[in-house]
């Protein structure tokens, strides 16, 4: 986490940059970057851009910066602004591409072929088609449900943790990830429909 | 072959998935960190300006000439307050009723 590193003095950053010091600023922003860079590339919707997301969520923490009271690490608060503004881009994108078999690529077809009908393992080299699938298939869902799971199954989060980062209560977070797997089991069932018909 | 249980089929996948190579390059690129600065800094001063111009200054001037003007006219009103026959020979009522008397 970037507040672990012993490099960098938030505290003292914060009180430059909220005393207006540019040079504060850029190195507030750059020490962060990793941190909101990684959450931006695990959640990003389709058709937007990496940087114009990135630069949303740092000008909307630079807004709410006089809000912070450092109750929490500054990574925690960072991270907050940058899944729910993830979250709130996705529910801009209100129409949900279908998902069919004829849209899938060679290796995205085989890749899911072999997780419907055989217990062998996924080859290593089809990791990223299997990448790839796992985000046509959350594309299906509703942002938040699509966020919930997400963050359960790819980054392994415990529910405590996506209550953190998103602010949900652990009773909204069990009911999405329920309606989310809900929604998935369906899918799976109406591809190996389709595929046996 | 037979299907496997949708369940089952989804850890798997995602399993595989999570041993996708990420994208290593976590440093910003450059400028990026310069022009968020830029904006960010901007966008909030432009704000405050106008409400310190606009608001704070004249919230200012105004208590401060309201404050010297009662100070220069203190000595006036406070005669005039004491004259009591300008205030009733000023007084509409008096004036009104004073005829009919």
């Amino acid at each position: 986490m970037p507040d672990e590193e012993p490099s960098f003095d938030v505290a003292g950053c914060l009180v430059r940059v909220r005393q207006r010091d540019q040079a504060a600023a850029r190195e507030l922003v750059d020490h962060l970057y990793p941190l909101v860079i990684r959450i931006v590339r695990s959640h990003l919707p389709r058709r937007v851009a990496e940087e114009d997301l990135t630069q949303d969520i740092f000008l909307k923490m630079f807004t709410r910066l006089d809000q912070y009271q450092g109750a929490v690490p500054l990574s925690h608060w960072v991270s907050r602004i940058a899944v729910t503004t993830c979250i709130d881009q996705l529910r801009a994108q209100k129409r949900r591409p279908e998902f069919r078999w004829a849209d899938l690529s060679e290796n995205q077809a085989e890749v899911l072929d072999a997780v419907m009908t055989s217990e062998n393992d996924v080859a290593a080299n089809d990791a990223l088609a299997a990448h790839e699938l796992v985000h046509k298939l959350l594309d299906q869902l509703k942002p938040d449900d699509r966020m919930v799971i997400q963050l359960l199954d790819m980054e392994q989060k415990t529910i405590a943790e996506i209550c953190n980062l998103t602010g949900w209560n652990t009773s909204l977070v069990k009911v999405r990830a329920f309606r989310a797997r809900r929604k998935l089991r369906k899918l799976f069932l109406d591809l190996q429909n389709k595929e046996h018909a | 072959m037979k299907p496997l249980d949708p369940d089952h089929s989804w850890k798997r996948l995602t399993a595989a998935a999570r041993c996708a190579p990420v994208e290593t390059v976590t440093a910003a690129p450059y400028g990026f960190a310069t022009r968020i600065a830029a904006l960010a800094l901007a966008a909030d001063y432009s704000g405050r300006s106008l409400f310190e111009r606009f608001a704070f200054r004249a919230v200012g001037v105004a208590s401060l000439l309201a404050i010297a003007s009662v100070c220069v006219n203190f000595s006036a009103l406070t005669a005039e307050a004491d004259d009591e026959t300008i205030v009733v020979g000023d007084d509409p009522v008096t004036l009104l009723l004073g005829p009919i008397e």
